[in-house]
């Protein structure tokens, strides 16, 4: 038999989903328009349109809904920003055995990748930006996007081609 | 030699998710380029995205959630009363709306009721009655003369300014203005004073009532119908001033009279159809010259 769909007009189960996906909803908007402030309200509105047609709207469905919901309101936002990225503080174990001249140029090589990255077209930059920096996965991107597999496959050769082709040179082996 | 990734548009994502066969991995792992890539690889896994409030997110569209709904219900059970209210307001204003029957200064109008009575209204009088379901009570008000001519049936009432006149299947006529006089042609009415109830008036044939200055007087009268629907105002005994009014109300003018005595009685008659004469007619036998103010044409000075 099956169990009992739980109500998104109950207010736990509407606080679980704003949790759940009120953060990745966002980052997506603002790596396709650059910005945040823009992203955020983009998704508020979003949820409070959920809390109205919390009736009709299936629980299972939710996240579906959301970004549909999501990209349907950004079509209507045409101005595109460039998106401002950092790279993380933290440095990592494997960097160790690094010299200090090879630490420097890491520096100047992450802040040339961030500026590359921001400059990619709108289609190249979301998708690889969800892939490599949210780590989600193809099939994940398919159901935030909309798109199909191949052409999500398509649009990361495209960008890490355009990425080589702008900072090829800077990186040494 | 063509290397895959330029070559498979697709190549290049399927080595981040690992999709590569291992032929084609290890070939790719031996390129140049491939060293490129993995380091634009792992240097970008290395970015962070932007950090997000999400508590204080929620906070902030709980806050609006709840104005939302609230006001949404209130405001939807406000518009739904003041909507009732306005139709019931508006359906009992329309049905019982009257309909309002003028005639301007030199004018006449016939006006046919809905039960077939007519009513010829004399210049600068109106008439008017209820819209609907009149004919369950048939009342009309009536502010200056008209003649009716009244259909069978029971009840019809013509509420003036002096009482009410009575009628069942008749023709009279009522003059309400300075002075009232009701005149009865054919059948019987029956008038009533507005503050005597008791003992009205009951008017057969050639019978008419007058009231001038408070003062009822009841009179005989030959003719079928009045003068007035012939074009003509006569008079008979009957003081200036109601011969003034009677010609202001059919010529657009006005009278300066304060030079003369407008108790004074008049004998005669007057046609609608011309001014001049009209006003030759009536004046000259009374030995009043007029002329026309020379700022306003509109007023007529008189002076004996």
């Amino acid at each position: 038999m099956a169990e009992k769909e739980p109500s998104i007009c109950d207010e736990r189960n509407y606080n679980q989903l704003f949790r759940k996906y009120y953060e990745p909803a966002t980052k997506y908007l603002y790596y396709k328009c650059g910005d945040l402030q823009q992203a955020e309200d983009i998704v508020q509105n979003v949820f409070i349109k959920l809390w109205r047609l919390c009736a009709t709207v299936s629980f299972y469905k939710a996240k579906s809904y959301i970004y549909t919901a999501c990209n349907n309101l950004f079509l209507n936002d045409v101005a595109h920003k460039k998106v401002v990225l950092k790279h993380q503080e933290s440095v990592s174990g494997k960097t160790n055995y690094e010299s200090p001249e090879f630490l420097m140029e890491i520096d100047e090589f992450r802040t040339k990748l961030t500026q590359t990255i921001s400059n990619l077209p709108v289609k190249e930059r979301e998708v690889f930006l969800l892939s490599r920096v949210e780590k989600k996965t193809y099939k994940e991107i398919a159901e935030i996007t909309g798109l199909t597999i191949k052409a999500i496959e398509r649009r990361m050769s495209k960008a890490l081609q355009l990425l080589r082709n702008a900072l090829g040179k800077e990186i040494k082996i | 030699m063509m290397n895959n990734y330029d070559t498979d548009d697709t190549f290049l994502g399927r080595w981040i998710s690992g999709e590569l066969s291992d032929e084609e991995r290890i070939a790719f792992e031996k390129t140049e380029a491939f060293k490129q890539f993995n380091s634009i690889n792992t240097e970008s896994q290395l970015i962070e995205g932007p950090s997000i409030d999400t508590e204080a997110a929620l906070i902030k569209v709980k806050a609006k959630n709840q104005t939302k709904h609230r006001n949404t219900k209130v405001i939807r059970l406000w518009y739904s009363r003041a909507a009732a209210i306005l139709l019931l307001v508006s359906s009992i204003v329309f049905l019982n709306s009257s309909k309002t029957h003028t005639t301007g200064i030199g004018e006449k109008q016939l006006v046919t009721l809905t039960d077939g009575s007519t009513v010829h209204l004399n210049s600068n009088s109106s008439i008017s009655l209820k819209r609907f379901f009149w004919q369950n009570n048939r009342k009309i008000e009536l502010k200056g003369e008209a003649f009716f001519k009244v259909t069978n049936g029971s009840g019809f009432n013509v509420h003036t300014s002096k009482g009410i006149v009575s009628v069942l299947g008749t023709q009279f006529n009522i003059h309400d203005r300075l002075d009232f006089r009701l005149q009865c042609y054919e059948g019987k009415v029956r008038f009533t004073q507005s503050d005597i109830v008791e003992s009205p008036y009951i008017l057969t044939q050639g019978k008419s009532i007058s009231i001038m200055a408070d003062k009822i007087e009841e009179k005989t009268f030959k003719g079928n119908q009045p003068l007035w629907k012939n074009e003509v105002s006569s008079f008979e005994n009957q003081p200036l001033s109601l011969v003034l009014e009677a010609l202001s109300n059919h010529f657009p003018i006005q009278f300066d009279a304060t030079s003369v005595d407008v108790n004074r009685l008049y004998t005669g008659s007057f046609k609608h159809d011309n001014l001049e004469t009209a006003l030759k007619a009536t004046l000259i036998p009374m030995g009043i010259t007029y002329e026309k103010d020379t700022n306003n044409t509109n007023i007529i000075i008189l002076s004996e």
